[in-house]
């Protein structure tokens, strides 16, 4: 499907994905190898858009399982339709007094009851969860797993078999094997470490926040509207917000959050008052915006004490720094 | 190129980044399907195949700048040198080299004569050098080396077997020869200067593998080596930074037991069959039971009161004590946490309003209920908790307190614990003290023994950690 890293990152940038180099080899080798990957990374740098682009880029089918507690087999895998199971028996009495008719003892009819077995689990009453779906797909598909940390340890192990080999357990009906490989995608918040077994069957990806020069990139791409000063701003503020201790790191999506945001207030580059109005858009809690705003007013002091000491030496300051820079740095 | 992602596969596992055979096999299909010309590529897909946790990825890095910086590069700066001083002094070292081929063509191919070393050598094939000093690195069982001590021990056996001495003889032989065939006096000088400047290049170049190699192969040996003494490591004795670590590993221990918890919880949870429930939820399939229903056992989570001594003695044990218990504040229904030297204040509202670390460094500080500069009293601080606070505690709280019981002589006033101890699920003390030392000096232990449930040494996060462990079962 692809033939080399660069093509990778070319077909992702057409479905407006930025990525660097990192994620082009890893999908790279995903899609050679056969072999799942798990995305690992902090919340909102575009672990599941990654699965969704991929997707859209190789023409796959995107199959979803969103991971929680307590998800199970009956819920990922597969379940028997119970009801229409019962309905059918319900339709087929006559058929069943039929074939019993001739039973001379209650252990022959027994036994006849069982040869029908097949006819009650068979493929007509098992209800495809998102793996089995997946896999006995007859087109191509993604099977993005999202969220597998947030699934029990049970679960974890289960999914094994079908990462591995590709193929199902049902014990009525046997091994079910892939039809076509999926090309398998996890994601992980960390909220718990996934078991070795697990990372050993996949390749692992790490997307961290992404450089200054990446998520202008990004921004560019996907707000085309922002003014660029306004770009140059929002990136330069984020990466700052980043290095302080805050309870939920502001990532990718709340940067392009922020900038939608802006563009809806029409503002062309960052101020004081714009930031700390809009500052809810991209912190989640009270103390951290408390935080931000010190920053922001220390940034802001030491801005004006330096215009201050650059009055009186009479020099002007280097016009690139006063204009561009605007009130942030 | 297998070899060598092996090599570095091993050398990944001493600093402790786990790589299974599967994922070796993995990297090495992995690096098939590229084309290697692309060392970030290249880094990614080792990365990528290898490395399993993001915590590992710094480790790698650094590893990998180490292993596949090429010690060719070295090589040839080394050895670059070495020609260099003779190209300054005025002599042509391709012409040279082309004389003594020929030289040597006249006299049967005597070039093939020579060994391998010192042909590379003569020719300056850096490629077969480099191979050839890995091979006598290797057989002198370099990836023992463990610290810098052995740097000289291992580069005179890499040298020994490299056969230096041997080469060197037959170089020295050769330039002999060479002269009696006829080559001309300055020439012969050349030669000789270029042989010695070759040796020394040899040497050094040897010298500089070694100290590599010690750097792979202990690397983060030491970094491993402190974090497993952290748990041993005693709270008396702690520097900041060792402080932060510790505060770490603290983390991760409680992330640890929240995950077995929750299985332990699970399993426990699960009770007798309900009836009701199941009827009900099947009657879609006719009352049939394809889905049974149990019912849940309620959850039994502790409240628990923690009472503190800050005193500098045991602010350490306290601090600890304090993070694990409040990382976990989700498995108790209830934390409210005191602290005292004499006086006792409450300090659980701090740990509602503030971030937890800066909420323990205050709360260490008396958190401005208490002041920290008197003298313990245990006594005094219990009975101000059972004139003040008895109500805290009901018959589902645990007690922790956490001192040395050391009380500078004053009153124990045992009395009061054994009220709270009547009130309490149970009583749990914890002292970094050793039991051998309770009840001698200044120490009442023995005292407020008889109204404890357990009273356990608790000097070091093993202890601690398997303290809180005990609580929450």
């Amino acid at each position: 499907m692809f033939d080399s890293v660069d093509q990778v990152l070319a077909k992702l940038t057409e479905q407006d994905y930025i990525g660097d180099k990192k994620i082009g080899t890893v999908v790279f080798l995903a899609d050679k190898l056969e072999k799942p990957v798990l995305v690992e990374g902090p919340a909102g740098v575009g672990k599941t858009e990654l699965a969704k682009v991929v997707a859209k880029a190789t023409g796959r089918k995107l199959i979803r399982l969103q991971c929680y507690e307590g998800l199970d087999e009956a819920k990922a895998l597969y379940e028997w339709e119970y009801s229409k199971q019962l309905l059918y028996t319900q339709i087929l009495k006559e058929k069943f007094t039929e074939a019993m008719s001739g039973a001379s003892s209650l252990r022959d009819a027994a036994e006849r009851v069982g040869k029908e077995d097949s006819v009650f689990f068979s493929n007509n009453f098992i209800v495809p969860r998102p793996l089995l779906m997946a896999i006995t797909s007859e087109e191509p598909t993604l099977l993005l797993i999202d969220e597998v940390d947030k699934s029990d340890p049970e679960f974890e192990a289960f999914l094994l078999e079908v990462l591995s080999d590709f193929q199902v357990t049902v014990p009525e009906l046997g091994t079910i094997e892939a039809v076509r490989k999926p090309l398998v995608f996890l994601t992980s918040n960390n909220a718990r470490e996934m078991s070795d077994a697990l990372k050993r069957r996949c390749l692992h990806l790490y997307i961290d926040f992404p450089s200054e020069e990446l998520e202008r990139k990004i921004l560019e791409t996907k707000v085309p509207e922002a003014a660029a000063g306004l770009v140059e701003d929002l990136v330069a503020m984020m990466h700052r917000l980043r290095e302080l201790d805050l309870k939920k790191t502001p990532s990718i999506s709340e940067t392009l959050d922020w900038a939608r945001a802006l563009l809806a207030l029409n503002a062309q580059e960052l101020d004081e008052d714009l930031v700390s109005q809009t500052f809810n858009v991209i912190l989640k809690y009270e103390g951290d915006v408390r935080k931000a705003q010190a920053e922001l007013d220390k940034l802001l002091q030491k801005k004006a004490g330096e215009a201050r000491a650059a009055k009186p030496a009479g020099a002007a300051p280097p016009a690139a720094a006063s204009t561009k820079k605007g009130a942030l740095h | 190129m297998q070899k060598k992602i092996l090599e570095f596969t091993n050398i990944l596992r001493k600093s402790g980044i786990r790589v299974s055979t599967a994922e070796a096999i993995d990297s090495f299909s992995a690096l098939e399907q590229l084309s290697l010309d692309d060392r970030e590529v290249f880094k990614d897909a080792l990365r990528s195949t290898m490395v399993k946790r993001g915590e590992e990825v710094p480790t790698f890095d650094q590893l990998f700048d180490l292993f596949w910086s090429g010690f060719y590069d070295s090589l040839r700066e080394s050895f670059g040198q070495a020609t260099g001083g003779l190209a300054e002094a005025g002599v042509d070292l391709e012409q040279l080299l082309q004389q003594i081929a020929q030289m040597l063509q006249g006299m049967e191919g005597e070039i093939g004569d020579l060994s391998d070393l010192a042909r590379a050598l003569l020719t300056q094939d850096l490629t077969q050098l480099e191979n050839l000093i890995r091979q006598a690195a290797e057989q002198a069982g370099i990836e023992r080396i463990e610290n810098f001590l052995q740097v000289g021990f291992f580069s005179r056996r890499t040298l020994e077997q490299l056969g230096m001495e041997g080469a060197g003889d037959e170089l020295q032989d050769l330039a002999a020869r060479l002269e009696a065939a006829g080559m001309s006096p300055e020439e012969i000088a050349a030669l000789r200067s270029l042989l010695e400047g070759l040796m020394e290049a040899l040497r050094r170049s040897v010298r500089s593998f070694t100290e590599r190699e010690l750097q792979k192969q202990n690397h983060d040996y030491m970094e491993k080596f402190r974090r497993e003494t952290l748990l041993e490591k005693s709270f008396y004795h702690l520097t900041e930074e060792e402080i932060r670590k510790m505060r770490e590993v603290v983390e991760r221990l409680a992330q640890r037991i929240k995950n077995v918890l929750s299985i332990r919880r699970r399993r426990l949870k699960r009770g007798k069959l309900d009836l009701h429930q199941t009827l009900r939820r099947n009657m879609s399939h006719g009352a049939i039971p394809f889905e049974l229903v149990f019912k849940q056992r309620k959850k039994d989570r502790p409240k628990l009161v923690i009472l503190t001594d800050v005193s500098s003695s045991v602010a350490n044990v306290s601090r600890f004590m304090l993070q694990f218990v409040y990382t976990l504040q989700e498995a108790f229904t209830k934390i409210r946490a005191f602290v005292f030297v004499a006086e006792l204040g409450e300090v659980t509202p701090l740990f509602q309003e503030k971030d937890i670390n800066d909420a323990i460094e205050q709360a260490l500080d008396g958190g401005d209920v208490i002041n920290v500069y008197t003298r313990s009293n245990f006594g005094y601080a219990f009975h101000h908790f059972w004139q003040n606070y008895l109500s805290a505690i009901d018959n589902k709280t645990t007690v922790l307190i956490l001192g040395d019981a050391r009380n500078n002589y004053n009153d124990p006033r045992a009395w009061c614990l054994r009220e709270i101890h009547n009130k309490a699920k149970n009583v749990v003390w914890l002292n970094p003290e050793n039991p051998s030392a309770w009840g001698f000096g200044d120490s009442v232990m023995d005292k407020y023994l008889p109204y404890t449930d357990v009273a356990e040494e608790c000097r070091n996060l093993r202890q601690l950690s398997k303290v809180v462990d005990g609580l929450l079962l």
